[in-house]
Parts: C-alpha cells; structure tokens; sequence
C-alpha cells in the first residue's frame, strides 16, 4: 500500500496586530483595583449614629468651656471693667472737691451739713488701713447693680457718714473690684475711714460677738485703737443688744441697716441714736445664700485740711 | 460642628487657621462683652445688699 501521502499543514496565517486600547484600559483597571487594600484602612463613611454622637460631644464640650470662660468673666475682667468706672467716678469726684467752693462748716456744730447725693455719683472716700494702703474706693449712692459695678454704694435713705443713724454701705464681694472681698477679716477695733469734702470720719468695728461678754476685762479694749469702742449694749442699753462688729444674716434681714440695728418698729430720736456705719456683703464667697454684715461705731472725725491725714490711716 | 466648620473654611491651610483664630477670638469677645453682661443679673452668684 503507498503511502497516503501526508497532508500539508496550511501556513500559519499571522493575523496582524489589532491596534485598539481596549487591554491597556483594562489593565490600568486592574492596577486601581490593586489599591483596595490601602482604601480599607480608611474609616467607613460616618453613618448618622457617629454623626449624631459626636456632634453631642462637641456640644458638651463648648458648652463646658463656655462655663470655665463665664467664671474667668465673674472673677477676672469684671474687675478691669470695673477698675474704670471707679477710676472715673473718683477722678469726677476729686475735680468736684477741688473746683467746688468749699462749704462753710455749719454755724452750730450739731447740724450737719446734709450731702447732695445724686444716684450712681461718688459722694465720699472709703478706706480701711489694715486692707493697706491701697485700699480705697470711692463710695457712690445707690445699690443697684449698676451702681455696685462702679465700687461700694450707700444705702439710698439711710444716713449719711457722720450722722445720727446707721451709714450702710454694700460691696462686691468677688468680681466687678471685689471691694469687700476680705470683710470677715475684719477684727474689732479695726478702723475704716470715710471722707467727704469737708470731714474725715474714723469708724471703728464693734466688738465681735463673743468679746462682747468679756469686753472690760479683755487686754484688748484697753488698746489705744480701741478707743471709744465698747459693746453698744453696755453703753447705748438693750436697743443695740444685737448690734455686733460682724454677723451672718439671710438676705430678706433688712433690719441690719435699720437706723438701730434690728429694730425697725421702735422710732427713736436721733440725738438718742448711735452713728453708726454697715458693711454688707454676700456670704459665702461665689453665692448669694446670705449676708455677711460688719458693723462700725464713729469714734472720731476731723475737718478736712491741705495735707492733713488722719492719724488712723496708717493703722494696721 | 467643629470639623463641618473646618471644612466649610476657604483658602489655604495658613489661611484656614487664621480665620478659625478669628472665629474663636470673635465668639469669645461676644460671650465676654455681651452674653455674660447680660447673663450675670439673672444668675444667683453676686447679690450684695439686703432686702
């Protein structure tokens, strides 16, 4: 049998190539898909619940600042705004006094020279030497807010400084110059000056509570300082039985600054009436729950001279 | 909020802390000169005298 003669293999047809960009486009596909590993690191994108939660968060944060900012506002730049008002109140005094024709003292020594006293305008200089000597500020009339803002305010309707009757000042205990900020360190016998345009008057603190039993006998009262200072019920009877050099009353005790101390019904004549000066405050320090009250005897007063400066000033 | 405002700050990173120093300074001032002023007579911390 011949051999079948073997078939012959077609040439290989070479198909050219096809130029498109399909495969590259594909490829560069695939290359971004080679960077899903890295993309999962990336936080999921924030459902509502982590949006809702964290925006709380934020909101209690700045809240909590906005509570640390308002106590540096009570504690620090009250002060600085204050300062001012009470740089521009004594500056407005001080031009009163100097330009103002000076009062002639009054031909019988008994009556005094009432004060023109305007709302919200200083009327007097308050100092206490043992604060030091830069303890002072000008006492204004009135005692709103707006007026305590400016430094210490007189008590509309209670009696002026030298008076028959009881000179009642509030102050600041914290914030807006925090004048009274140290009250309750007050001891008895402590002196706290006024000044107006013609006199100075030396008021000195009451003996404390518990000296009051003791007071003849106590060292103490026969200090120099002490001078004129004596428990007012010894001296002034039972009236005054309540009027000590500090107590701590609630804020509705009105009758502190009471011309007798306490006794709001009794009417009692003035020339019968101590001169007396309140302090008051609140108590304890960053809350309003009570008053903190100081109470003074004047035991002196000197007319106001050129360089002149009473001798108790450079107490303490 | 905080990052919301972040975001919806234009310009440049310098540019951006700028103005969030800006924002911050401005809502400070606002509390201290305004808010606080008016805030503090209702609040029971400072009442001096007696009734």
């Amino acid at each position: 049998m011949p051999p079948r003669p073997r078939p012959v293999d077609p040439p290989t047809e070479v198909i050219p190539r096809v130029e498109d960009d399909y495969d590259d486009e594909y490829y560069d596909d695939d290359e971004y898909y080679d960077d899903e590993p890295a993309a999962k690191d990336a936080p999921p994108p924030d459902s509502v619940a982590r949006k809702a939660v964290r925006g709380v968060g934020e909101a209690l944060i700045t809240m909590g600042l906005v509570v640390l900012l308002f106590v540096v506002y009570e504690v620090y730049v009250t002060d600085l705004l204050s300062a001012e008002k009470q740089q521009d109140a004594t500056a407005a005094l001080d031009s009163e006094w100097s330009s103002n024709v000076v009062t002639p003292p009054p031909a019988d020594p008994n009556r005094q020279s009432k004060l023109n006293l305007i709302e919200g305008k200083a009327f007097a200089k308050m100092y206490i030497p043992v604060f030091g000597n830069d303890w002072k500020f000008s006492v204004v009339e009135g005692t709103t807010d707006k007026h305590l803002e400016i430094g210490p305010g007189h008590y509309k309707d209670t009696a002026q400084p030298g008076e028959a009757g009881n000179f009642s000042i509030a102050g600041h205990r914290v914030g807006k110059g925090a004048p009274f900020n140290d009250l309750d360190l007050l001891q008895s016998c402590n002196s706290i000056v006024v000044q107006t345009q013609t006199q100075w008057y030396v008021y000195r603190v009451l003996p404390m509570r518990n000296e009051v039993a003791g007071w003849a006998s106590n060292p103490k009262s026969k200090e120099a300082a002490c001078t004129g200072v004596a428990p007012l019920s010894t001296t002034l009877g039972d009236a005054y039985a309540k009027t000590v050099g500090q107590e701590i009353v609630v804020p509705t005790q009105g009758e502190v600054i009471a011309p007798i101390p306490h006794q709001v019904g009794t009417t009692v004549p003035a020339d019968k009436q101590a001169r007396l000066l309140t302090l008051t405050t609140c108590h304890p320090r960053f809350s309003d729950k009570q008053r903190l009250i100081v109470h003074a005897i004047e035991t002196k007063s000197y007319p106001v001279a050129d360089g002149f400066v009473p001798p108790e000033m450079t107490e303490g | 909020m905080y990052g919301w405002i972040w975001r919806h700050l234009p310009g440049p990173l310098f540019l951006r802390v700028i103005e969030a120093v800006v924002l911050v300074v401005g809502i400070v001032a606002l509390l201290m000169f305004v808010v606080f002023p008016w805030a503090e007579p209702k609040l029971p911390f400072n009442n001096v005298t007696t009734q």
